[in-house]
């Protein structure tokens, strides 16, 4: 989560941020329809059938091993982005910050920690570029992302890994350890989702995670020339009271539901012999709900792409100059673009 | 029936029962690795030249016993002794406690009411959780060469053993079983095979762990 008077990715992370979102999707879709395949029948037929949706999983799979393979590269040998590293890395007031906010959720502090403030009107020289969630976020993405590409690898040919470790249990081994790290995967960016397309600052969705840097309005001067950072001018659109309470409950049901699915399914991938339960409705609904989620998050990287492009058309549309377009009677007609939303 | 002259006991042929309840377990003291098995599972059910429900796995290859080629295998194995070459005969145990049913995400492969393990061909996603679960080497992957399922590295449709199940239906023992020169594919209850392991005066080659998911741990213990 950035402050709000910051902007976020460059140009080529905000498309890297989409095309990830799309990768990952499609390996959530495809990964958990065959996981969950009792309550997800319907979506395996959706997404390739059981001849093609391994396939699918597996180009999806390789897709996110191209993009990270060239975008962390990227990262690192730009000098901009070499110079906004140090700021992403944990700092011991991440951890003051995080107790804090534990206090101040009990009503034992007055306020929350500088580390962790990221919108409520701050200004960018009262806050860290990026709050200790946000931080969170990055990493933990990083850690299980890696972590998944290579067991995923791993169990790409199973016959090569039983040859390799002359043993059959150690595929068992990374194929569950693939599919519990991918059900931890599924709850952080059903909750990454929530985040940051309902916070009342953004809802429906934090265009800025789509809109590159250099064209995101921001404040970089003097802050004392300005008394605040504007977030007063913001207005809260009037559906987001009940669309935050009906997809926050959704986002709940979705995380309990597939995380307990995890711990009661017999086989994959829990073995069998942990199994504490077996198949129910409210199971299969609660299970649906979490891949609705997941289905919202998708839309809504596509509607914050929608949105980029409109804001970019209309701000071409304002810098144009009047043109003069010559009438079919010869007199000069004069067109002029009314005021656009984005001067709301 | 034949006549076992050195122990006077008398031996029934391999197949003693088919159909609900069956079991399908080797004798690896009768196995000579002629490949009769193999051949028959493969003229009954027309199966490509480099798909094998069945196989013959032989150990210690070359190694005599200590008392000629076949002396009691199962008895030195069982004292941790060297048991010379042993020929065994793999394929689907349709065991009690597959570990194939376990590990399958899409309820491809089940067990069914009369006890057959078998492969629903129209949930079988190729993902080989089976493979890496079953360690009899039963499940294979002929189209695994084939199409996407190359190109991506996924197994194609699962195939395996169906112990026969229409042959049993019919009254017919599996064909490997039938073919079985030495008879050494035993067919038939867990009591009815114990018995006649114990009548040919071997035991199973199996260890403790194996024969539990095989046969479940309180038939396994007839074994005993």
């Amino acid at each position: 989560m950035t402050n709000l008077d910051h902007g976020k990715f460059s140009r080529v992370t905000t498309m890297f941020h989409s095309l990830l979102a799309l990768t990952v999707f499609i390996l959530f879709f495809t990964g958990y329809a065959i996981a969950f395949n009792t309550e997800l029948w319907w979506l395996v037929e959706l997404m390739g059938g059981n001849q093609g949706v391994l396939s699918i999983h597996r180009l999806a799979g390789f897709a996110l091993i191209a993009l990270t393979g060239f975008w962390v590269p990227y990262m690192l040998l730009r000098s901009a982005s070499r110079s906004n590293f140090r700021s992403i890395l944990p700092a011991p007031s991440d951890v003051t910050a995080f107790v804090q906010d534990v206090k101040f959720a009990l009503g034992r502090a007055d306020e929350r920690h500088p580390a962790a403030r990221q919108f409520a009107g701050y200004k960018a020289d009262e806050v860290p570029l990026i709050s200790y969630i946000g931080k969170g976020v990055i990493w933990i993405f990083t850690v299980e992302l890696l972590l998944l590409m290579l067991s995923g690898l791993l169990i790409w040919r199973k016959t090569w890994l039983i040859d390799f470790y002359d043993s059959q249990s150690v595929v068992m081994a990374f194929v569950a350890f693939h599919g519990l790290l991918g059900v931890i995967m599924l709850m952080g960016v059903m909750f990454h989702t929530f985040e940051h397309g309902f916070h009342p600052a953004f809802y429906p969705v934090e265009m800025k995670a789509f809109l590159p840097k250099e064209h995101t309005p921001n404040f970089h001067g003097d802050p004392d020339d300005h008394e605040t950072t504007g977030i007063e001018r913001l207005r809260r659109k009037s559906s987001w009271r009940w669309a935050t309470n009906v997809m926050g409950v959704l986002v709940v049901v979705g995380i309990v539901s597939v995380m307990m699915a995890s711990l009661e399914y017999g086989g994959y991938p829990v073995p069998d012999s942990l199994v504490f339960d077996e198949g129910s409705v409210l199971r299969t609904i609660g299970i649906n709900i979490g891949i609705f989620v997941l289905l919202v998050g998708l839309v809504l990287s596509v509607f914050g792409n929608v949105l980029r492009a409109r804001y970019m058309r209309q701000r071409r549309e304002r810098e144009r100059p009047t043109e003069r377009t010559p009438a079919a009677d010869g007199s000069g007609s004069t067109r002029d673009d009314g005021p656009s939303e984005a001067d709301d | 029936m034949t006549q076992d002259e050195s122990s006077g006991q008398v031996m029934s042929q391999g197949v003693m029962s088919t159909g609900e309840g069956m079991r399908i377990f080797p004798d690896v003291e009768a196995c000579i690795d002629c490949g009769g098995c193999v051949v028959a599972c493969k003229r009954t059910w027309d199966r490509e030249i480099d798909n094998q429900r069945i196989d013959i796995t032989t150990m210690a290859e070359g190694v005599a016993g200590p008392q000629g080629e076949n002396a009691d295998k199962t008895g030195r194995l069982a004292a941790g002794e060297n048991p010379g070459e042993t020929s065994l005969p793999m394929q689907c145990y349709h065991c009690e406690n597959a570990p194939c049913v376990s590990v399958c995400p899409t309820n491809a492969l089940q067990k069914e009411d009369d006890g057959f393990v078998s492969v629903h061909e129209d949930l079988c996603v190729g993902c080989q959780y089976c493979l890496s679960g079953c360690p009899f080497g039963a499940p294979q992957f002929p189209d695994s060469n084939d199409g996407a399922a190359q190109i991506f590295g996924t197994g194609g449709i699962m195939d395996k053993c169906t112990g026969c199940r229409e042959r049993q239906e019919v009254q017919k023992g599996p064909a490997c079983a039938e073919e079985c020169a030495t008879d050494a594919i035993l067919v038939g209850g867990a009591g009815e095979i114990a018995d006649e392991l114990e009548a040919r005066d071997s035991q199973p080659f199996f260890n403790d762990e194996a024969m539990a998911i095989i046969f479940g741990e309180e038939d396994a213990q007839l074994f005993q």
